[in-house]
């Protein structure tokens, strides 16, 4: 039972909110309700708080719609539209599409390129069954974060005020490859000249120093929607079920020699960090002021915690690499002694 | 009906298409059986006699992907509308799709449809056999949706057509096709993602537990088969079972492939990304050293400093 407890320790410590395997009964949430939705379009609730919604629920099929369309486009931004409703203060995502669009990052509302396609697009879906209507859209940052920049962030506010309730949706194809988790960020943008009331930290990311500016400078226009995710059961079996065939890829995939570029990119980044920091704190040894010494000492301390972050991925990919070897690599005759069966030992000379 | 193909294709299916007409499938019958108003407290009796009223739908769809030389890699789907008076798919819609299709992922074609249900039925045949004007074997991927929870493989089969003398006549008939489960890299991890409801973020120790949990879980499942072979062998050597020379065959060769790489340039290669690592570590450990070392410096002055005398502070000790 010990593995058991452990579990339930892990869970309580991050806060995982364990959604309960969907049994048929309760996929209400793919039906689409036209009376409610239209209801709730006239009300507006949004309109007076522009904080009013504050999660985002993301169907299994539209993050993996959205994941791999975004990995698709290499170095490319890419974009699209997502498709869903909403319930209450929660922003539900039922599925996205992609659009034909490219370079999104160069102009506001790259979207107008593409409204024929989008008309086009909801056309088919309304009568092929979907009744969803566009919620949001969905754009990648291959290797510089999931946040909004500047053009992002005029465009979602273009969004917000003629075609509310939308969303802004960012992915990150490249981190998600390398940390081997799903880097997604949903967004909403205040109003002009809202300032927020409380300041709530979103989890630090690293960005690349030609893009940190543009970072900073619109960093307190927008927040962050808390995101979950959500399945039928039907998806919920098909995937327990894909997972037989699945470990094997699982077993064979490596890391560390698909993000090579990446990590070096990532590295010399850093480097260039560590040069600037080490510049402003040479200046303010003649200025010895408290506060204006605690923002290097913290940019020092933040580029501790992404060293760390690069070393971590690194060393989980050797990890996989270094368990294949064992697997794979040390096999023996059965006649010699057991003891001999021993992994590369880690010598520093090769 | 359904024998194994002859014709020496193999596919490739990717889990977003699986995911797709599984949602499909969701959608049209959660559409068909609104869910009872949340209101209702005592209606959970009538709601489940509701939903027994009508048979689970059968949805319609197109499977797009590319076909390289021999093998047929299906990538994505998409519905498409069913006319029941006359047996088939909406022509001009479909068309219409792969228009739209077309403009966002150009290297995809129509590779065949896509349908829900137990076995493939007659009237199956009649749809296909519309579709070969836009591809000339078209393949036909059938769902089942029933879920049950003892079966241990994925209900989704591939069926091509084949022509087959039956009686005399030449017929079309469904065959079944092996597949094997094509992934890249990020699919395998949003999959993964939404299948296991892992937490995104949080410290170092969780990410570490989720890592080394992956790989656990999938060294036990090759254990598992192991094992099951392992068994399979004593048996044949036994007697219990009949010696069958193909699978022994399939084995040995398996085996002899162990190790997989013993070359003096692997060692190489491996120990220099072992190195590689470790110096990457090492530098963030100097990183976070000198930040630390920085951190102290400071405090060091703010406690002894000794340029400002503001009301005789000194040194604490």
């Amino acid at each position: 039972m010990d593995s058991a407890i452990a579990q339930k320790t892990w869970e309580l410590e991050n806060n995982i909110l364990t959604v309960e395997t969907p049994d048929p009964s309760s996929d209400s949430i793919f039906y689409y309700d036209e009376t409610a939705q239209a209801k709730f379009q006239q009300e507006k609730p949004w309109a007076n708080d522009p904080h009013y919604f504050k999660r985002v629920k993301i169907s299994a099929l539209a993050l993996l719609k959205m994941v791999v369309h975004a990995r698709s486009g290499g170095t490319i931004e890419v974009m699209g539209l997502m498709q869903g409703k909403t319930d209450g203060d929660a922003i539900i995502v039922m599925d996205a599409f992609a659009l034909p669009v490219e370079g999104t990052e160069t102009r506001v509302n790259a979207q107008a390129d593409a409204y024929e396609y989008m008309v086009d697009y909801s056309q088919t879906n309304k009568q092929a069954g979907r009744l969803e209507n566009v919620v949001g859209w969905y754009h990648s940052h291959p290797g510089y974060g999931c946040w909004l920049s500047g053009i992002d962030v005029s465009t979602q506010m273009l969004n917000q005020q003629f075609q509310e309730p939308f969303l802004a949706v960012v992915i990150d194809p490249t981190r998600t490859v390398s940390a081997g988790k799903v880097e997604i960020g949903a967004f909403r943008t205040y109003p002009e000249g809202h300032k927020p009331v409380d300041d709530p930290i979103s989890e630090y990311q690293t960005i690349p120093l030609n893009k940190i500016e543009d970072f900073g400078v619109h960093c307190k226009q927008y927040y962050a929607l808390d995101i979950t995710y959500f399945k039928s059961s039907l998806d919920c079996h098909l995937l327990d079920l894909l997972w037989n065939k699945y470990w094997v890829n699982t077993l064979s995939s490596s890391p560390l020699l698909g993000n090579g570029d990446y990590v070096a990119g990532q590295i010399s980044d850093l480097a260039e960090k560590l040069e600037q920091a080490e510049n402003q704190l040479a200046h303010s040894r003649i200025s010895p002021l408290g506060p204006s010494r605690k923002k290097e000492e913290s940019q020092l301390a933040k580029i501790t915690r992404d060293s760390a972050k690069i070393t971590v991925e690194q060393v989980h990919g050797l990890m996989s690499q270094v368990i294949k070897d064992i697997l794979f690599n040390s096999v023996r005759q059965s006649n010699r002694s057991p003891n001999e069966q021993s992994g590369p030992e880690p010598m520093v000379e090769a | 009906m359904a024998s194994s193909s002859s014709s020496g294709l193999t596919f490739k299916l990717h889990p977003l298409v699986i995911v797709n007409i599984s949602d499909h499938y969701t959608r049209v019958k959660s559409q068909m059986n609104p869910p009872p108003p949340t209101s209702a407290t005592s209606n959970s009796n009538n709601s489940n006699g509701g939903e027994n009223n009508q048979s689970p739908p059968r949805v319609y769809g197109c499977v797009i992907g590319v076909q390289r030389g021999r093998t047929v890699e299906i990538f994505n789907s998409f519905e498409l509308l069913y006319d029941p008076s006359t047996h088939s798919l909406d022509r001009s819609f479909l068309e219409k799709k792969q228009e739209l299709y077309k403009k966002v992922f150009p290297n995809f074609y129509v590779l065949g449809w896509y349908s829900t249900g137990n076995d493939a039925e007659e009237s199956d045949m009649h749809i296909h056999k519309a579709l070969m004007d836009v591809n000339e074997s078209p393949v036909y991927v059938l769902l089942n949706p029933a879920i049950n929870h003892a079966q241990k493989d994925l209900p989704v089969t591939i069926y091509e057509s084949e022509l087959h003398v039956i009686d005399g006549i030449p017929q079309l008939i469904f065959v079944r096709s092996s597949y094997t489960i094509e992934t890249v890299e990020a699919e395998r991890i949003s999959v993964d993602h939404v299948a296991h409801l892992k937490p995104s973020g949080g410290s170092a120790a969780t990410q570490l537990a989720a890592q080394l949990t992956g790989i656990h879980s999938a060294i036990k499942m090759l254990n598992s088969r192991i094992r099951v072979l392992h068994q399979y062998l004593v048996g044949m050597q036994k007697g219990d079972l009949p010696c069958e020379n193909a699978l022994l065959r399939q084995v040995s060769s398996l085996l002899r492939r162990l190790p997989a790489t013993e070359s003096e340039k692997f060692q190489d290669d491996f120990l220099t990304e072992y190195n590689d690592t470790l110096l990457v570590t090492y530098l963030a450990t100097f990183t976070n050293c000198s930040s630390t070392m920085n951190d102290l410096v400071d405090k060091f002055n703010t406690a002894y400093d000794r340029h400002s005398r503001r009301g005789g502070r000194t040194a604490f000790i």
